[in-house]
């Protein structure tokens, strides 16, 4: 029986000219697991609203949705509350109040169960989810992993039939995700419950789903078993597989035997086929000479910190000297100091013992408005910390607001700013209603009035889909053609392996090992690309999709000749 | 320290505070303050240790003399006059008075102290959860709300400094801009990601008729003893101020009521509702040692 | 929430009848208890009856009609900042904006949400700095500050331009804050009271009083414009302002 059913189903937002979604036909089954996917704005989070009546958006509507066979505005706002589960993207937000055990409850007081049913469904939620350790506690102790799972499981405490989930991982660190969508594959698995969810770590959702549902500009254009979309998407060899896990990407670029693989593992195997007796003969890709050789912009020697007074030491004897001119990533887990360290380099922390320098000069000895203009800049972790007005070029402006210069002349820096970061169309609007990737730039844009010769960066790629990471490498290169110094802290191994000049990995306080991005890579074993992982068996060097492609080709081309 | 009194039910709680409260604030009579004033510092040093010693000796003391010297200062009622200070007569019954005032004052303020360690916001929720549902949901959602913005308060701000903009500089005028500048920025971000808790409460049936307000307390049997035992003390005592036990009267001359046999009882009923806490972990204290000397 | 009220004339009716009730029974039953009954006591006991009974209505007006979810939010958030937002102010010891943002959530969303998010956050500030004696004279002050701004604005008394509201916030920091607080605070340490007792409240608190009349006035002036137009802009983004679709149930 089907569990969802969109007919025809065609939305476009008021005073929009554009569809945001047109004509979708789907069926979702009982028990089903759908992934949908596409890029941002493609109109999957439109669609996922339009299941349940209190979040449909307003605008213009045709078509209908059924659930459970039923009309979506015929079925009773009870029914819809208990039945139709929804996850929002933003952990932090969904909370209401402030204690754990009552978030877990709430849904269940607005059901109106009574106390011994609330009790009994709240004792089994905390021990199917492995609340029960935190189970008393402030909401605001919880990590942002945790409060995505409390999300989820204040939910799945109502049982609904139906599980929606709008990219809820995308504000996670990697660990924290995995661990989430585990849980909605063991929801999925265990209870049966109907999941459709919007992600964009497809590398993990992808083997787990029975069925792929890509989207492009509001309409489906692919629909099927995970590797059947894989194969439609090859033979239409549409762009968006650049969103795609690595295994598929190289399939689509590589002549090999079907079927589409997902993982790593299956990307194993099918490198393999390519080259089922001799290795191939080419194992080595070129690589570019290591960059920025230059004096060193940033250094820091012997630094230790620690937050408080009798607290356990964060930031332990760190070493790191980066080159002027470099794209410098920082990696490494959670809790290993990195944020901490961006906060060293922008002296909004001091190291308790060590130096810190930037361009030879000590931080300390810079007084304020020589650090923070012409020299450091920093994009916030959230770039919403920096909105303060009504439009992007009024809170661009605001920049400039303490500096002499004419009208124009600021104006023009403007211009410039936003051009430099692709924002020259979207200055009237309110920061607020741009996509997460714009706001970056937008924030991106305020920091580049301030001219840094040095950016720093805390985890830029958060949340962001390829396509927006694509263009803020772009932006990013542009800089550093332009003499600026990057250093970036990321979780994001794929971005720092394609982008990035030298990467580091910190552990413990400090840094393990520092190198190109292509030794880096292809000498670690797990902590690496999965591209790396797939092919390490046959190839030395292979870090990036593009490497393996270029290898695999070289190999055809040259059996080719032969 | 773990306090027994504390992990009993709210309602429990919440009787003993009110009543030891309102009793504080209108019994003057010197033999119910000292009570009072005695039994909430041990209370409070049980709950916040050192602490509280400090903090009684550092705020309450320096508060309990400002208070006592305020009466006479201003009331010059009373038959013994002491001194003359500019014309005014200071009378001994001003000050008996405005010292009794002061340790009225002072423990109640104390009594506070108290009602804070063990009165957590979740117990106030549970027990006006009924009474006033959506008040009771706006304060613990505020109470969600506080921790978040004030960290999002220092997120902002620490941008700001990362963008030349160091908020603790500059003249008064300067860092109150400063200060509504990062305000701003909070409020923006407060509002519109708002919006999307109220997705999440609507998504999870806010609304619907018939909401319930879930606990995790128990009424248990040691719950309904106390609360036996609260209510037997609170009646004496009641009765003993409708029988004018409790009454003194300071002016003109102070005049009060001898000890009786009587009044000894309310007094020691007084006395035992104000030590109720204490008395119950001591109680606790001993079970346990006899527990463990068993093993 | 301001369509609400108008709409709602037969709620502002209802909430004038208990008020009235109160004002016209309760409050004289409590005065005349208290002089008879309490002889000591008497001026604070009466002095916080009659503040609960003034807060009273609102909170069961406010029940009464099922707030949606929407609005709850919107209180919070606001009561939230006004306790949160002294954080802002690191720099500036005393420096408090709770005044200032109550009244500008009494401009922007009526009388009755102005006194909710004053009367919420002088008790939820208290959860931080300690409950008291006080907390029910301070629920009370800005309550009632946030009350009057949203009436006094509906009416056409009070402009919304930041000049006007900047001095009426001022004034309503000295005078209602200042006024009630001080004669609260005598109340609470003598039982006795005298009319010079008075004045020492009055001139010991005035430095402090000014330090809060001016944070409250200068948060006014700076923020009050922007604020109301990110508060106009979540009304209509959200649709606020539309009454929520009712749900079958």
């Amino acid at each position: 029986m089907a569990s969802l059913i969109f007919e025809a189903l065609s939305f476009a937002y008021p005073q929009a000219q554009r569809r945001a979604l047109n004509e979708v036909s789907l069926t979702i089954g009982n028990g089903e697991f759908a992934v949908l996917c596409g890029r941002s704005g493609c109109g999957k989070s439109t669609l996922l609203r339009h299941c349940k009546t209190v979040l449909t958006p307003h605008g213009r509507r045709k078509g209908r949705v059924l659930f459970g066979g039923v009309p979506l505005d015929k079925v009773s706002f009870r029914d819809q509350s208990e039945k139709i589960g929804f996850v929002l993207q933003n952990p932090d937000n969904q909370i209401v109040t402030d204690k754990v055990w009552h978030e877990l409850a709430f849904g269940l007081e607005s059901l109106g169960m009574d106390q011994k049913t609330i009790r009994l469904r709240v004792a089994e939620m905390a021990s199917f989810f492995g609340i029960q350790k935190w189970f008393m506690k402030n909401v605001s102790e919880l990590s942002g992993g945790q409060k995505q799972l409390l999300n989820l499981a204040s939910i799945m405490a109502m049982q609904p039939e139906l599980l929606i989930l709008d990219e809820p991982t995308s504000q996670l660190d990697p660990i924290a995700a995995s661990e989430f969508l585990e849980t909605v594959k063991k929801i999925n698995r265990e209870l049966g419950t109907t999941v459709l969810l919007t992600e964009h770590r497809l590398e993990e959702a992808f083997p787990m789903a029975d069925r792929v549902i890509v989207m492009e500009e509001g309409a489906v254009i692919a629909d099927g078993e995970p590797s059947t979309v894989g194969d439609m998407l090859k033979e239409a060899s549409h762009d968006l597989f650049c969103a795609m896990p690595a295994a598929m990407q190289i399939y689509a670029q590589v002549d090999g035997p079907a079927p589409c693989p997902l993982t790593v593992r299956d990307g194993r195997r099918f490198l393999s086929s390519l080259w089922p007796e001799n290795p191939p003969a080419f194992r080595r890709i070129a690589v570019p000479e290591a960059e920025g050789n230059g004096s060193a912009a940033v250094e820091i020697k012997e630094a230790w910190f620690r937050y408080e007074k009798d607290g356990a030491d964060v930031v332990k004897g760190l070493n790191l000297a980066i080159p002027e001119g470099c794209f410098y990533a920082i990696v490494g887990g959670n809790g290993t100091g990195k944020t901490t360290t961006i906060h060293l380099m922008s002296g909004i922390l001091r190291p308790y013992r060590g130096k810190i320098r930037l361009f030879g000069k000590e931080i300390q000895k810079y007084r304020d408005n020589e650090l923070f203009t012409n020299l450091l800049g920093v994009l916030p972790q959230n770039p919403q910390a920096l909105f303060v007005k009504k439009t992007v070029r009024l809170d661009l402006l605001e920049m400039l607001s303490r500096e002499k210069g004419s009208k124009e002349e600021k104006e023009k820096r403007i211009l410039e700013a936003a051009r430099q970061v692709d924002m020259e169309g979207l200055l009237e609007r309110h920061p607020y209603d741009l996509s997460g990737g714009e706001q970056q730039r937008a924030a991106l844009a305020k920091v580049l009035l301030l001219k840094p010769r040095i950016l720093l960066m805390d985890e830029p790629t958060k949340g962001l889909d390829n396509a927006f990471k694509d263009k803020l490498a772009g932006i990013l290169n542009r800089l550093k053609a332009g003499g600026t110094t990057i250093v970036m802290v990321s979780h994001d191994i794929e971005f720092c392996a394609r982008y990035a000049g030298r990467c580091a990995m910190f552990f413990d306080g400090s840094v393990v090992t520092e190198d190109t991005p292509n030794r880096f890579f292809s000498g670690n074993s797990f902590y690496t690309t999965s591209a790396n992982r797939m092919s390490r068996h046959l190839f030395e060097n292979a870090v990036t999709v593009e490497d393996v492609i270029t290898l695999c080709r070289q190999n055809q081309n040259q059996a080719a000749n032969a | 320290m773990r306090d027994a009194f504390s992990r009993c039910h709210p309602v429990v709680n919440f009787t003993y505070f009110t009543a030891v409260l309102l009793f504080s604030m209108f019994f003057m009579h010197p033999v119910f303050l000292g009570i009072s004033l005695a039994a909430s510092m041990v209370y409070a040093i049980w709950l916040n240790g050192g602490r509280a010693i400090r903090f009684q000796f550092l705020y309450m003391l320096p508060m309990l003399l400002l208070v006592a010297l305020i009466n006479p200062a201003f009331n010059h009622e009373g038959m013994t006059i002491l001194v003359y200070v500019n014309d005014n007569p200071i009378t001994l019954e001003s000050i008996v008075y405005g010292v009794a005032s002061a340790v009225m004052f002072v423990s109640v303020v104390i009594w506070f102290s108290c009602y804070n360690a063990v009165m957590t916001s979740d117990k106030f929720i549970y027990l006006f959860g009924r009474v006033i549902p959506a008040l009771s949901l706006i304060l613990s959602m505020v109470l969600r709300f506080v921790p978040k913005f004030k960290a999002q308060a220092r997120v902002i701000s620490n941008a700001q400094k990362c963008i030349g903009r160091d908020v603790s500089n500059g003249n008064l005028w300067t860092r109150a801009r400063n200060g509504v500048k990062i305000l701003s920025i909070l409020v923006t971000w407060a509002l519109e990601n708002a919006i999307e808790t109220a997705d999440s409460m609507r998504s999870r049936g806010y609304g619907l008729k018939g909401r319930t307000s879930f606990s995790h307390y128990r009424f248990g049997q040691r719950d309904k003893l106390l609360l036996t035992t609260l209510g037997l003390l609170i009646f004496c005592v009641l009765a003993g101020a409708l029988l004018q036990e409790n009454s003194i009267q300071y002016f003109p001359y102070i005049k009060i009521n001898a000890a009786t046999a009587r009044s000894v009882l309310v007094y020691t009923a007084y006395f035992l509702l104000c030590m109720l806490p204490v008395g119950l972990n001591i109680w606790e204290e001993w079970t346990w040692r006899r527990l463990y000397s068993k093993l | 929430m301001q369509a609400k009220s108008k709409s709602g004339g037969k709620r502002l009716n209802k909430r004038t009848l208990v008020a009235s009730a109160l004002i016209l029974l309760v409050i004289p039953a409590t005065i005349v208890f208290g002089i008879f009954v309490l002889n000591d006591r008497k001026y604070y006991l009466i002095s916080l009856l009659i503040i609960v009974y003034t807060m009273l209505p609102f909170f069961m007006v406010f029940e009464k009609r099922k707030p949606q979810a929407r609005e709850i939010v919107v209180i919070s958030v606001l009561a939230a900042l006004a306790v949160a937002g002294r954080v802002a102010f690191f720099m500036l010891p005393q420096f408090k904006p709770v005044v200032a943002l109550v009244i500008i959530a009494g401009v922007c969303f009526g009388g009755e949400a102005g006194f909710l998010v004053g009367a919420v956050s002088g008790f939820v500030s208290n959860f931080f700095f300690g409950q008291g004696p006080w907390t029910p004279w301070q629920m009370f002050c800005f309550g009632i500050i946030g009350f009057l701004a949203g009436v006094l604005v509906q009416k056409g008394w009070l402009s919304r331009n930041r000049v006007p509201l900047s001095i009426f916030g001022a004034l309503a920091t000295l005078l209602i804050y200042g006024g009630i607080i001080n004669l609260g605070s005598l109340f609470m340490t003598t039982p006795h009271f005298t009319w010079q007792g008075l004045l020492a409240f009055y001139v010991s608190a005035f430095p402090m009083d000014l330090v809060h009349v001016a944070s409250t006035f200068a948060v006014l002036l700076l923020l009050s414009k922007p604020m109301m137009e990110k508060l106009e802009r979540i009304k209509i983004k959200y649709g606020l302002i539309e009454p929520e679709p009712e749900q079958a149930l």
